[in-house]
Order: structure tokens, then C-alpha cells, then sequence
């Protein structure tokens, strides 16, 4: 008996014809395991290669990242000081206000150990009582030196004990130095250091070019979409205007650098009266950027309000104005706030463009017209400096990831709402 | 209570169609402001980067020279006296190959997991990990292939017993960009995925497909033209990408170098390149190498999209013959040149447009009523 390819010899079941089939279905079935099975794999690695980068970013970056880091000058201070030459002590006591630290009750000045960035044993200043004599130093321009910080640490200090020179360095620790301290007569030279490469600067001018980016780029990319969505006739001059903006988001980014190098930054000396890159320079480069964006998901959002809310606010009696700024943006708002988010999450992201259109010498001062680095170009910078300071871009980098993740979440959750409102009536 | 008069009414909706109108335009004004940009964009870059051809240089000693156009065309060194760009672009084609070798089957292959393989919930979880991968800035991915990346392609460098240097390679460049490719390809996939017809699944189970043949050879296929789209734009993103490949590649500055644990340089590392410092010649030429880079990227753009037609228009000269009913007339329409695959397409635009035309009629009635 023949049943297509099949066999089936009755006589003798077991013979091996019989399950030429069966092989073939064997076969078959280890190709459906593998099939299944790659994509399982494949799946995974792309999940392992998220896990992994943040592992990698958080296991480097947490213990640089403090409030000494976020707030903290990247350029490393440097101050010496020493006792004036009319130095001589008085009767005066000291009141320390903080619990600990090693005291040097002759001087009014307390110590603490520390570590640096790299975890070298560093010491430093605790605490300057009110009325110190360290209060009364005088640096190498002779003017007297008052603002100790706690972030400043001893990097060297040389001390008159008795009739020799001693030369401490943050090396000895604090203890010694407060003691060594209590016994001296005079302070020869005191280098007292901060340890820079915080990160304040560049934190501020992101959020200026997050702020200056969505007031530029956020009413453009609205109003365009608002036209494309509700006022533009199907014709071939919008739909040529349609895909002009499409194209926009498809070039790359450094490309737009250029343009923030060749067009903003001349522009805003002209206007703005600055030399070179600047915060505001940068942001009208990303505000161009970002417009196809926001165009983009604005207008999903309005064409995805029920199409009965135009027409019963027109019937009511409301003009296409009233309707579009009380009916349609109102509850169109929710992907006006996805596209904000997703500009947000950009603007903190972007390196390529920001580097020529800003440019990427690290900056602690900030002005609008000034040069600086975003978070993301001060990564590049270091990285792309001699000894790269993973720990310090890692530390970076967990900043940035929280905020673009979380954002991330939070676009999924809004469009999820939004979807919800609007199934039904759909 | 006033009465409203007739010309009152008149008065007031001449007033509101006035302001409709003047709005209008303000929102056309801004939208063409918004297509101007990439018109803008082209033509700056494309004059100040043929300006570093025809404008003269000084160079350190105060001589005045010129960059020739052919020898930045064919140059195979990028050095002060020439700056040549061919072995830059053979780099990055070749980079950016590399990379969707690795790309393209990992994305298509997480895509079918996450729509067709796994159980919803679970295809989620993957699907939102992919949208946060897609997230995550390129610098990130700069620092975490200096950090993780080189140092693994050093290893395998050492296992084959050759020399890098500390792990700034081809490879390493090239992997960087397959793993910021893998979301966008993937996602686009998911979407176009998701977009095949059930019947042809249907289909194909009824048959006696298993699940996943019925996966590779049915739903892939059908899902094929949002695929291409997809490594379009990941493809799109891999040559264009700058941050991140500058920091692993190494920049080299004479090639091209095939060698994948040689260092190399593409057109946007270079362009990266000692940025800070750059003056003259070695600024404008940037903008050069960003032509060079946009003709690359339109000419990837035209070969996928080639391709693309290729593969979903198999049937080219046959044609497809439609009858339908609209508003009580029957419609006869022959299309010509366009697949037997495609006629559902056409179907359904021909639906759009019979419900557009309704929807138009309704308020045309409308306003006759008023």
C-alpha cells in the first residue's frame, strides 16, 4: 500500500521503509528546534547587551558619582598660602562647631582623611574656626586668603617645630598633621588643592540647552504639525512638504553640527554678540534637530483623535481657529508630551552635533554666550583625552542613563494612556 | 436677551473665517519653514564644502597651496599636504558591512521571537528592553565599547596570536555600530511584522507549515518591504554615527585597511577628529567629507530601495483587475505593472478612499443643512 511517499508494508511493521517518513519529520522537527532556538538565543543577547551596558555603567560609575562630582568645578584649584611675617600668637581659644576631624587646638583648624578620586589617602580641611589664625594667611599676592572650603584638601605643608623644617604632604594623614601642627611656631607654606572634575558646569549647560531648545523648537515643530494634521488639502504640495520633513530626520547628526557651524554660530555673533560656540548656538542647531520629531509625533496624535471632535466643535459653531487651540491641542497633549520627552531624551544624548556646534573645552562658568560641553560632549572629551577617566565617564554615564530610561518608560506609559482613551471612540 | 440679527451672524462668522484664514497661512508659513530646512542644510554644506577646493591655504611655512578635488577623490592618506577621502570611504562601506553582518540576523531573529515566538507578556518585556537599548545615547556606546568591547576583541586578537592596538580596531568599530543598528532594525521589523495578514499564516499552518517554517518562509516574506526599511534606517544610523565609532575605531590615517583588528577611520570618525584644534584647511575639508558621507548615505538609501522593489515586485508584468462598487456605480479598474501580492494593498487603499469620499459627502450634506 503506498499513501504518497509513505510505505506502510503490513506484513512487517517495524521494517525500516516505514519510517523513511518518520526520518524526514525528525528532520524537520530539529529544524524547528533550532529555528525556535536562534531566535531564543538571539533575542537573549540583545537583552544581555542591554544589561550589560548598564551593569558595566553602574558598577564603574557609583563610586565616583557624589554630590561632590555633580557639584563640583572640573578645573582643579590650587591656592598657596602662609602665615604673614608679622605672625606671632595671641590668647585667643577656638570654639569648634563640628563633631570629629583631628583638631589642631593652637590654630583653630581641624583635619579629616579623605580619598581622592583615584583612592589615594588625601586629607582634608575640616573645619576653619571664625577667629583662626589661618583666617589671617596671606597668599602670594599678599591678600589675605578666608575661603576655606571642605572640599579643598592639604597637599603640602611646610612647618617651622622648634628650629627645623618639617614638610608634611597629604600623604601623612590627618592626625599627624593636626599634631605636628599643635607643636609648630610658624606656617611657611601651606598648598591646600580641590579636587576638580566635577561635573556642575556641563550639567547646567544641559539643562539650559534643554530649556532653550524646546522654547525654539516645541511651538515650530507644533504649529507645523497643526497644519499638516488639520489645515493642509491633500495635494502634492503638502505631501512634498511631508516628506521634506521626513527626510530632515533621516540626516545625520553631525551633519546638523556642521550646520550649527556654518550657519548658528556666525549668526549668533552677528546677533548675539559672542565669539565662537555658544549654549545658544548649540540649541538653535538642535532645535532644527529636533522639529522633525516633534512635527512627527504631534501629528500622529491629533490624526489619532476621534475625527468626530473636529467636526461636532465646527458644528457647534466654533471657527477652525478655536477649535484647533480649545478642542484638538488640548487632547492632542499627550503626544505633544511624548515628543517633548523624546526631545529631552536627545538633546541629553547628543555629542556629535554639540561638538561643532558648541564645541568641547569643559567649562565651569557658564554664560548662554560662552562655550561649554553637554553632559554627553563631556564624555567624548575625556574619553578622547590622553588617559581616559572611565570612572569619571561611567559616573556620567549613570546620569544620563537614568534620566533617558526613565524618560523612556514614561513615553511608553503616556502612549499607552493615550491609546486606552481613545480605543473606544475611535 | 438680544436678538441676534442676521447681519450680526453674518458679520461674526466673516470675522472668524478671516482670523481661520490668517491662521492658516501662519501654520502653512511655519510648515514650509520646516521643509526648508533640509533644502538649506544640503545647499550650505554642499557650497562651504567645495569651497575648500577652490579657496587658497596657507600653510605653517606661509606658503599658499590648494586642495585638489582629485587628489581628496582618489587620496589613500589623509595628511596635511593631501587630504584624501576614496580609502575613508571604502572604510566606512566596508565598516558599516561588517556590522550588519551582525546586525541584521540578530534583529530579524529577535524580532519573530518577540512578535510570533514568545508568549505576550514575555514578548513585551524583550520588546521594551530593545525600545531602552534604542535609547540609550551614542556616546554610551562609545564608552562602553572603549571600556568592554576593545578589550574582548584584544583578547580574541591575542587568542589568534596577532597584535592590536589595546583593542581600537575595525571589528571593535564595527561591532559598536551593529549593537546601536540592532534596535532600530528590530523594532521596524516588529512593527512590519505584526502587519503581515493572519490569513497567510493561517494559510500556510492549514498546509501543514510547522510554526516556524511558517515564520521564516511566510511571515518574513510577507514582512520583507518593512524589513528592508528597517536596515534602511539602520544602516542609516551605522554611516552616520560619529561619537561612538570615534572612540574605538583608532583613526588611521592612511588605508584602507581590511584587517579586522587593524585600526582604520571612516568618513564621521575623521570628521571627529581633533576637532578642538582644527584651523584652515583641516576644518573645511570636514565639510567635504560630509558631502562625500550624504552621496554615501542616498546611495545605500537607493540600492535598498532597489532591492526592495525587486523583491516585492516579482511579478512585474502582470496586472491586477479590480471591480468594486462605490456610491451605487460600478467601478471597473485595470492596474498594470504591479503584483498579484499587491492587490490587497490596492484593495484597501481603494477602501480608504471610498470612506474618505463618504466622510466628504456627509459633510457636504452637512452644510447643506445649515
Amino acid at each position: 500500500m503506498k499513501i504518497g511517499k509513505l510505505n506502510l508494508n503490513f506484513k512487517n511493521p517495524f521494517k525500516k521503509e516505514n519510517f523513511i517518513n518518520e526520518g524526514m519529520s525528525r528532520k524537520r522537527l530539529l529544524k524547528d528546534i533550532l529555528r525556535n532556538l536562534s531566535t531564543v538565543i538571539f533575542a537573549l543577547f540583545c537583552l544581555f547587551i542591554l544589561v550589560y551596558i548598564i551593569v558595566y555603567i553602574f558598577t564603574n560609575g557609583s563610586r565616583t558619582l557624589s554630590w561632590d562630582f555633580i557639584s563640583g568645578n572640573y578645573q582643579e584649584t590650587s591656592v598657596s598660602v602662609r602665615a604673614p611675617d608679622d605672625f606671632s600668637f595671641d590668647d585667643r581659644t577656638f570654639e569648634f562647631t563640628k563633631e570629629g576631624g583631628y583638631r589642631s587646638e593652637k590654630w583653630g583648624i581641624s583635619f579629616i582623611d579623605g580619598e581622592d578620586h583615584s583612592g589615594n589617602p588625601t586629607v582634608f580641611i575640616y573645619e576653619v574656626c571664625d577667629n583662626s589664625y589661618f583666617n589671617e594667611f596671606i597668599d602670594s599676592q599678599n591678600n589675605v586668603y578666608t575661603s576655606y572650603s571642605s572640599e579643598e584638601y592639604v597637599a603640602n605643608i611646610n612647618l617651622i617645630v622648634g628650629d627645623s623644617l618639617e614638610l608634611l604632604s597629604d600623604n601623612d594623614g590627618a592626625s599627624k598633621i593636626a599634631s605636628t601642627l599643635d607643636e609648630a611656631s610658624d606656617v611657611t607654606f601651606l598648598n591646600i588643592k580641590t579636587l576638580g572634575r566635577g561635573i556642575r558646569g556641563s550639567l547646567i549647560t544641559t539643562l539650559y540647552l534643554i530649556l532653550i531648545t524646546l522654547i525654539i523648537a516645541v511651538p515650530i515643530g507644533v504649529c507645523a504639525a497643526i497644519y499638516l494634521s488639520l489645515f493642509a488639502k491633500k495635494n502634492k504640495i503638502t505631501s512634498l512638504i511631508r516628506s521634506l520633513i521626513d527626510m530632515t530626520s533621516a540626516i545625520p547628526s553631525i551633519i546638523f553640527g556642521f550646520i550649527g557651524a556654518l550657519v548658528f554660530i556666525p549668526f549668533m555673533n552677528a546677533v548675539g554678540g559672542t565669539s565662537g560656540g555658544s549654549i545658544l548656538s548649540g540649541s538653535l542647531t538642535l532645535a532644527i534637530m529636533l522639529i522633525p520629531t516633534i512635527v512627527k509625533n504631534t501629528e500622529e496624535s491629533i490624526i489619532a483623535l476621534p475625527k468626530g471632535y473636529m467636526d461636532s466643535s465646527l458644528a457647534l459653531g466654533a471657527s477652525r481657529t478655536e477649535t484647533v487651540f480649545k478642542v484638538m491641542l488640548p487632547n492632542a497633549l499627550p503626544g505633544i508630551i511624548t515628543a517633548i520627552i523624546l526631545s529631552i531624551g536627545r538633546i541629553i544624548g547628543e555629542s556629535a552635533a554639540l561638538v561643532f556646534a558648541i564645541g568641547v573645552s569643559i567649562q565651569d562658568s557658564i554664560r548662554l554666550t560662552g562655550s561649554s560641553t553637554s553632559l554627553a560632549v563631556h564624555i567624548w572629551s575625556i574619553l578622547g583625552s590622553e588617559n581616559p577617566d572611565y570612572d569619571s565617564a561611567c559616573a556620567i554615564s549613570i546620569i544620563i542613563l537614568v534620566i533617558v530610561l526613565v524618560l523612556c518608560l514614561i513615553t511608553k506609559l503616556i502612549s499607552y494612556r493615550f491609546n486606552k482613551k481613545f480605543k473606544g471612540a475611535r | 436677551m438680544k436678538e441676534l440679527s442676521e447681519e450680526l451672524i453674518i458679520k461674526h462668522s466673516k470675522r472668524k473665517s478671516i482670523i481661520d484664514k490668517i491662521t492658516g497661512f501662519f501654520f502653512l508659513f511655519v510648515a514650509l519653514i520646516c521643509a526648508c530646512i533640509i533644502v538649506f542644510t544640503i545647499v550650505f554644506i554642499i557650497v562651504k564644502g567645495i569651497s575648500a577646493f577652490t579657496n587658497t591655504y596657507i600653510d605653517s611655512n606661509g606658503n599658499p597651496y590648494k586642495q585638489s578635488f582629485w587628489g581628496f577623490i582618489s587620496g589613500m592618506s589623509y595628511t596635511v599636504t593631501n587630504y584624501g577621502a576614496l580609502f575613508l570611504l571604502i572604510n566606512t562601506i566596508y565598516i558599516v558591512f561588517l556590522s550588519s553582518i551582525i546586525s541584521i540576523p540578530v534583529s530579524i531573529l529577535t524580532a519573530i521571537f518577540i512578535v510570533r515566538i514568545a508568549p505576550k507578556s514575555i514578548g513585551a518585556i524583550f520588546q521594551t528592553g530593545i525600545e531602552m537599548l534604542a535609547s540609550i545615547p551614542s556616546v554610551i556606546f562609545g564608552l562602553f565599547g572603549m571600556g568592554v568591547i576593545c578589550p574582548f576583541v584584544n583578547d580574541i586578537a591575542t587568542s589568534f596570536g596577532l597584535q592590536t592596538s589595546g583593542g581600537l580596531s575595525v571589528l571593535s568599530g564595527a561591532i559598536v555600530l551593529a549593537l546601536m543598528s540592532i534596535p532600530t532594525i528590530t523594532l521596524i521589523t516588529i512593527t512590519s511584522i505584526k502587519s503581515v495578514s493572519n490569513s497567510y499564516i493561517q494559510g500556510s499552518l492549514a498546509l501543514g507549515a510547522t510554526n516556524s517554517e511558517t515564520n521564516f518562509r511566510v511571515v518574513l516574506k510577507g514582512a520583507i518591504s518593512g524589513i528592508i526599511s528597517g536596515i534602511i534606517l539602520g544602516l542609516g544610523r551605522a554611516l552616520g554615527e560619529a561619537t561612538a565609532v570615534s572612540l574605538v575605531i583608532g583613526n588611521s590615517f592612511a588605508g584602507p585597511n581590511f584587517n579586522p583588528f587593524g585600526i582604520g577611520s571612516t568618513l564621521t570618525s575623521t570628521m571627529m577628529q581633533g576637532i578642538g584644534e582644527s584651523v584652515g584647511l583641516n576644518y573645511d575639508i570636514r565639510f567635504s567629507l560630509g558631502i562625500l558621507l550624504m552621496f554615501v548615505i542616498v546611495l545605500v538609501n537607493l540600492i535598498l530601495n532597489y532591492v526592495k522593489n525587486k523583491i516585492t515586485n516579482p511579478y512585474k508584468k502582470s496586472g491586477v483587475l479590480l471591480t468594486f462598487c462605490k456610491n451605487g456605480v460600478i467601478y471597473i479598474k485595470a492596474y498594470f505593472n504591479k503584483s498579484k501580492d499587491n492587490k490587497d494593498e490596492i484593495l484597501d487603499k481603494d477602501k480608504e478612499e471610498n470612506n474618505i469620499s463618504k466622510i466628504e459627502n456627509k459633510e457636504d450634506r452637512k452644510d447643506e443643512n445649515r
